[in-house]
């Protein structure tokens, strides 16, 4: 089996704090990973390790089967894109700026090409926010950076998709709506793993969900199997019963 | 499609436009001046207003020129770095060093040294030595980010302004004159062959800037936007910081720390034009040139035969539009 994304024993300190805790895991094209965890848990920092942002100080990281290091950074953008939880700038870039940066690995053009901006255009039409190309982005609302943020990372078409709660701010129809883009790029062959806090949308629209509690990942099933073992939802609330709904999905209530 | 290519036009028309002011600057404001020159006598090569336009006026303009552009396509890149419009290659600490450096050297009596002013060696010993501080400490670290170069850079402002202050209290009445009148900042004659080793430092630095164009529109979203979209952002940034600090010493070496010209250029460029610096910094570096020049010019004129130095005349007008700036900022994020 072809692993996309490997990683192996993973340990991460901030200082004398242990934020990863030897997390291991390999995840395959096609797979829509939902990374869940209360506050702390350490979820963005491990997403930001499979991204390359932080370097791990023991274990494994394997891109497409070769290690993460020996990547040059040119060619991992090419196959990894990390969507932040937030962009601060001061710098008056417009939105339709801001998704053609996504095209930087792929190119050495000074400007880019007719293709670029057809996929420009495809990415943001996708995620709802063409309409707003013209706009700066720090004039637009939470969850209109949001989508130019999720245009931005489909524009750069890489292989693996790494989002720290791209649902953040959305209303409810364009939470569903960003959910169900990503399952279609799954479904296309990506690989896309996402932070979120709405267990929900994990289970309606993941694939496999990956539970971290104080850096440890302590469970990791698909989200078909959700109600057989009910241990983890105790991790987030002692509140949360498990349930299905009329079609059969699985589906949380709360007291 | 059609929009695209329509912006694309509007950033080639004001790139050419940019260019064509500068070299209009050149050619034209030479002209100007206390007195009068007149266009017969200087194509017959005869004193004294073959030698006014040639030795003083052409000279002055060009240094505006240079220095006014390498001011703005440095106070861009700073910009860039550290994702703050507001700025300049004063905040990271560069025109501090130099300016210390310089008074040192007028404090000290050396007025030149083999034929070059001696501020030049001052302000660039001063300059390399504050760079060398901030590099080397981030090289310590392995990284060079925003919020440590700002820090550092406010740090060494506060530090070379007490040290002039001490100098200035230690030298006679004349070099304390001498010593207010370069901290103003102006535009003076130079020699032909200052004028080519600046020239040559700014199209060399320049260069190195601006061929990471589309690296610093990442960068000026964030370091992980940038690293996580392939930028090599710790060697990037070293490199621009070293680029722009050895271009900003050269020019205000000759000049002294002009202000304000690296903070109104590039915030004008970015409204009209473009926040892209594939267009920004070209576009920058030509519209503050020609600005400069320009205010040389007038401050040769308006209070004749005296003259206001061109730092003065430009924080006559940077300063209004500072406060302007600011006063702005918040209906326009809300609009």
């Amino acid at each position: 089996m072809n692993h996309v994304l490997a990683i192996e024993d993973l340990s991460f300190w901030h200082g004398a704090r242990q934020i990863i805790q030897r997390a291991t895991f390999r995840a395959q094209a096609g797979e829509f990973v939902a990374l869940l965890g209360v506050n702390g848990a350490g979820k963005s920092t491990l997403l930001d390790i499979l991204a390359g942002l932080r370097k791990a100080q023991s274990g494994t990281v394997e891109v497409e089967g070769r290690d993460q290091r020996q990547w040059s950074p040119r060619d991992l953008a090419q196959r990894v894109s990390h969507l932040p939880q937030a962009v601060n700038s001061d710098l008056p870039f417009t939105a339709e700026q801001l998704v053609a940066m996504g095209r930087y690995p792929h190119t050495d053009r000074w400007f880019e090409s007719e293709e670029d901006h057809k996929l420009i255009q495809q990415s943001m039409e996708r995620a709802y926010c063409w309409q707003h190309r013209y706009r700066t982005f720090s004039t637009l609302s939470g969850g209109e950076r949001q989508r130019v943020l999720l245009a931005a990372c489909l524009a750069q078409d890489a292989s693996t998709l790494l989002l720290d709660e791209p649902s953040t701010f959305l209303d409810i129809e364009q939470q569903l709506h960003c959910f169900s883009i990503l399952r279609e790029e799954a479904q296309q062959g990506k690989l896309c793993i996402a932070v979120t806090h709405d267990l929900n949308l994990a289970l309606t629209h993941c694939t496999r969900l990956i539970i971290l509690a104080d850096g440890v990942i302590t469970h990791d099933f698909s989200a078909s199997q959700a109600h057989e073992d009910q241990s983890w939802l105790s991790l987030f609330s002692s509140r949360l019963r498990i349930d299905r709904t009329p079609a059969g999905t699985p589906w949380i209530w709360y007291q | 499609m059609n929009n695209l290519r329509a912006a694309s036009n509007a950033s080639r028309n004001n790139l050419v436009a940019s260019v064509a002011t500068f070299f209009a600057a050149a050619v034209l404001l030479p002209w100007i001046g206390a007195g009068p020159i007149s266009l017969t006598h200087v194509l017959h090569r005869e004193a004294p207003d073959y030698n006014i336009l040639i030795q003083l006026r052409v000279t002055r303009t060009l240094l505006a020129l240079l220095a006014g552009g390498a001011l703005s396509l440095a106070g861009s890149l700073f910009q860039a770095m550290l994702r703050d419009a507001l700025a300049t290659p004063y905040t990271l600490g560069i025109t501090g060093g130099a300016s210390l450096g310089a008074v040192a050297v007028i404090a000290g009596g050396w007025s030149t040294i083999w034929g070059i002013p001696g501020t030049w060696f001052g302000a660039l010993a001063g300059s390399f030595s504050v760079m060398s501080l901030v590099v080397g400490g981030s090289l310590h670290v392995r990284r060079i980010s925003a919020s440590s170069m700002l820090l550092t850079g406010i740090a060494i402002n506060s530090v070379c302004a007490a040290c002039i202050i001490v100098l200035g209290g230690y030298s006679g009445m004349s070099r304390s004159f001498s010593i207010a009148h370069w901290l103003i900042g102006s535009i003076d004659s130079t020699s032909y062959t200052s004028l080519s080793v600046l020239s040559f430092m700014v199209v060399l630095l320049g260069g190195v800037i601006l061929i990471q164009s589309r690296s610093w529109n990442l960068l000026a979203v964030g370091e992980q936007w940038a690293a996580s979209r392939g930028v090599r952002v710790t060697t990037v940034m070293r490199t621009g910081y070293i680029a722009g600090s050895i271009m900003v010493a050269g020019a205000i070496a000759l000049t002294g720390p002009i202000g304000f010209v690296g903070l109104i250029v590039p915030h004008l460029v970015r409204r009209k034009v473009s926040a892209d610096h594939r267009v920004l910094l070209p576009c920058a570096f030509f519209f503050g040139g020609a600005l400069l020049a320009l205010c040389d010019a007038v401050g040769r004129v308006l209070i004749a035969p005296a003259e206001i130095p061109a730092g003065a005349m430009l924080a006559l007008i940077g300063g209004p539009y500072l406060v302007w700036i600011i006063r702005q900022r918040k209906p326009l994020e809300e609009a």
